[in-house]
């Protein structure tokens, strides 16, 4: 009897010392080696349209403020097939500690009176602009791989890049699916429509140059490194940077090389071109300054230290940079000197937005920030979750 | 980037990628070359704790005996076995010390994994701060994440199992005999709670992590094998009759010291013959790994 008594003891501590061990394991793994970047978290820019921003904030809905009043509305969240994951986590988000939140990376667009927003959950929301009652939503049934990239709407037309490799061509008052070009890869960028014709990159390497009637192939550029970049088009050229760190220039016509330039790192966001100069932002820290036609360096690159992401706005003689450790920058485009005008306790890999001289951000706590351009002060910030 | 990410991080991740790039841009293909090479390297510490283990699981029979002669006066049954494993060279915490010693190495390589795979927007941006400045790594990238027709990006189920028995085989196979109900016990659950406890985190993680713990478990498995048999594993399945607290390989050395009256409720099993029975029809297989190890070697 007392045997018995005592083997049951037994069974219970060595229960307990076994599931402390497992438990110990679990925190290393989950814990002590856990690596940053695994979970899906959004990081979508704002559109402005008549006073109202639109910004798919970091609660996975779509969030409209009116600048005027500040009054805020939110869409309904958008949503997850199902969970299939354990510890609360899908397959989308590959990771423990997941959330059901769906992560919101493209900007939204905004045609006429509906408004577009498409999740990392694989499907396209259009909304009423007044109420944010759903219009449609694209597919109906079912979901389409991850959306990363943007959107662009031209002439009734919604086109849109996925990460099933599929460029889509979409009805934007119905929702309906007209035409679709498949690439050999995902596809994470946003694409660029100019003169009737399309621009996305894919991560099989190639530039697509699309008919924007038909999204028939106009023709094809390849790089040695996959394409993520949304291509600038300017002046019959188009710039694009890869992951081999090359920036390319090509003819719009017929996607032949001009030149090529090579940086340190991956050339992530949009460049720009201000008064016939070429600011390239790089993941390297420096934005480097070329000449569009040549792609010779104009000026030394200016060093901001820390990956560029997110893509820049101009305003006025500045060109304003938010690097990813949090910084936002203006670099004076007749000096080229960068000047500190807000930190955040955030990394900044998302597009800035800039309305009447204010630069709206989003952080990772959800809240859009505002700064005002000429003076550097930091106006209130507008948080974008529910409660 | 800390020291950490510099020293072994960002090497290894490196080192995966360039794997992956020479093997038809084939990710699961790197998890295991990196995996068998990171286990080549850490061979001698591997090594030296399952021979550890396998000494102090040769020493149960005495320490079983002073746990019956002494189980009732802890400072001396403590003074006892010190004695014992003065006796026979052995440091007890020889057995923690190389697994202390490798578990920052399986860390940095599950994180090198983790980073590698890129699977979300965020992961491919830090992933960009990793990188050597060679053109190969980064014309590679993002990696294929498809490996026999599985995303290794995803959580996979078959692969989940897989862990979990592979897993279970290595833990039953290292378990300790052992005639303390409690550590029994203890060893008992940790056969099952850990290979469980592994497989529903490889339902969790994206399936690129389980297939690199299949593949040390392999390792494991292989390694174990070549230094203490199948231990309890075969057994358990080859004596299969209760009662038995615990069996032993017998060295002849070992057998001149331990030859004692046995106790009433234990019998040692020299478990050789059964063995040498089941080597009768030698396979390919078996012929691989007929080579013990010196230690044993040098036992017989």
């Amino acid at each position: 009897m007392e045997n018995t008594e005592k083997k049951k003891n037994h069974n219970k501590t060595a229960g307990l010392i076994a599931l402390l061990v497992a438990a110990v394991i679990a925190i290393a793994l989950f814990g002590f080696s856990c690596v940053s970047g695994l979970t899906p978290i959004g990081w979508s820019g704002g559109v402005e349209s008549n006073g109202v921003l639109y910004v798919g904030s970091l609660e996975g809905r779509l969030v409209t403020i009116d600048l005027i009043d500040e009054s805020r509305q939110w869409a309904e969240p958008l949503k997850y097939p199902e969970q299939s994951g354990l510890f609360g986590c899908s397959a989308a988000s590959a990771c423990g500690g997941g959330t059901s939140r769906v992560p919101v990376y493209a900007t939204p667009a905004v045609s006429g009176n509906l408004c577009y927003i498409a999740g990392y959950n694989g499907k396209i929301y259009a909304y009423n602009t007044t109420n944010l009652a759903t219009r449609w939503i694209f597919p109906r049934e079912g979901y389409l791989e991850a959306l990363v990239g943007g959107m662009v709407i031209e002439q009734g037309k919604l086109y849109i890049g996925c990460s099933d490799g599929v460029i889509y061509a979409l009805n934007s008052e119905t929702g309906d699916i007209l035409y679709q070009y498949k690439t050999e890869d995902k596809i994470w960028g946003t694409p660029t429509l100019a003169d009737n014709t399309l621009y996305i990159g894919s991560f099989d390497k190639n530039l697509y140059a699309l008919d924007a009637d038909d999204l028939t192939l106009k023709w094809t550029f390849t790089a040695e490194g996959s394409i993520f970049t949304k291509p600038l088009v300017e002046n019959g050229t188009v710039y694009i940077g890869s992951f081999d760190r090359y920036l390319y220039a090509l003819n719009a016509i017929d996607g032949t090389l001009k030149w090529k330039y090579m940086a340190d790192n991956w050339f992530w966001s949009q460049p720009v071109i201000v008064d016939g100069t070429l600011y390239a932002g790089c993941l390297d820290g420096f934005v480097y300054v070329l000449d569009p036609a040549t792609g010779a360096e104009v000026a030394q690159p200016v060093n901001l230290k820390s990956a560029l992401a997110s893509t820049p706005v101009i305003y006025e003689n500045y060109i304003i940079f938010a690097v990813h450790e949090g910084f936002v920058y203006k670099i004076d485009l007749d000096t080229l000197e960068p000047l500190l005008i807000a930190s955040f306790e955030s990394t900044l890999d998302g597009p800035l937005t800039l309305h009447e001289g204010v630069v709206y951000l989003q952080t990772n706590d959800a809240v859009l920030q505002r700064i005002d351009t000429s003076t550097g002060a930091l106006l209130p910030p507008i948080y974008l979750t529910t409660q | 980037m800390n020291v950490w990410e510099l020293i072994i991080q960002q090497p290894l991740t490196n080192v995966l990628i360039v794997v992956a790039h020479f093997f038809g841009d084939n990710f699961g293909v790197a998890i295991i070359l990196l995996t068998i090479l990171v286990n080549l390297a850490l061979l001698p510490l591997t090594l030296s704790q399952i021979r550890s283990s396998k000494r102090m699981q040769d020493l149960q029979p005495k320490l079983a005996e002073i746990q019956k002669k002494y189980g009732k006066d802890r400072q001396k049954l403590a003074q006892e076995q010190m004695k014992i494993y003065k006796e026979s060279g052995i440091k007890p915490a020889g057995c923690l010390l190389p697994m202390i010693i490798q578990m920052p190495v399986w860390f940095a390589l599950y994180q090198s994994i983790m980073l590698a795979l890129a699977a979300v927007p965020e992961g491919l941006l830090n992933l960009a701060r990793y990188l050597y400045p060679w053109p190969v790594v980064f014309s590679s990238l993002p990696l294929n994440p498809y490996f026999l027709g599985m995303n290794l990006a995803q959580p996979n189920f078959i692969l989940a199992i897989l862990v979990g028995a592979s897993m279970w085989i290595q833990q039953k196979m290292s378990a300790t005999p052992t005639d303390d109900p409690r550590s029994a016990a203890s060893s008992q659950m940790m056969t099952w709670m850990m290979p469980l406890l592994f497989a529903f985190l490889a339902l969790s993680f994206p399936s690129g992590l389980s297939l690199y713990w299949i593949a040390s478990s392999l390792i494991r498995i292989i390694l174990q094998y070549r230094v203490t048999g199948w231990g309890t594993l075969r057994r358990k399945a080859s004596t299969g009759q209760s009662g038995k607290k615990y069996v032993t390989f017998e060295s002849e050395d070992a057998k001149k010291t331990t030859a004692k009256p046995k106790p009433k409720d234990e019998v040692i099993i020299t478990d050789k013959e059964s063995l040498e029975k089941s080597r009768k029809k030698p396979s390919r297989f078996s012929k691989f790994f007929e080579g013990r190890d010196d230690d044993e070697q040098s036992g017989e």
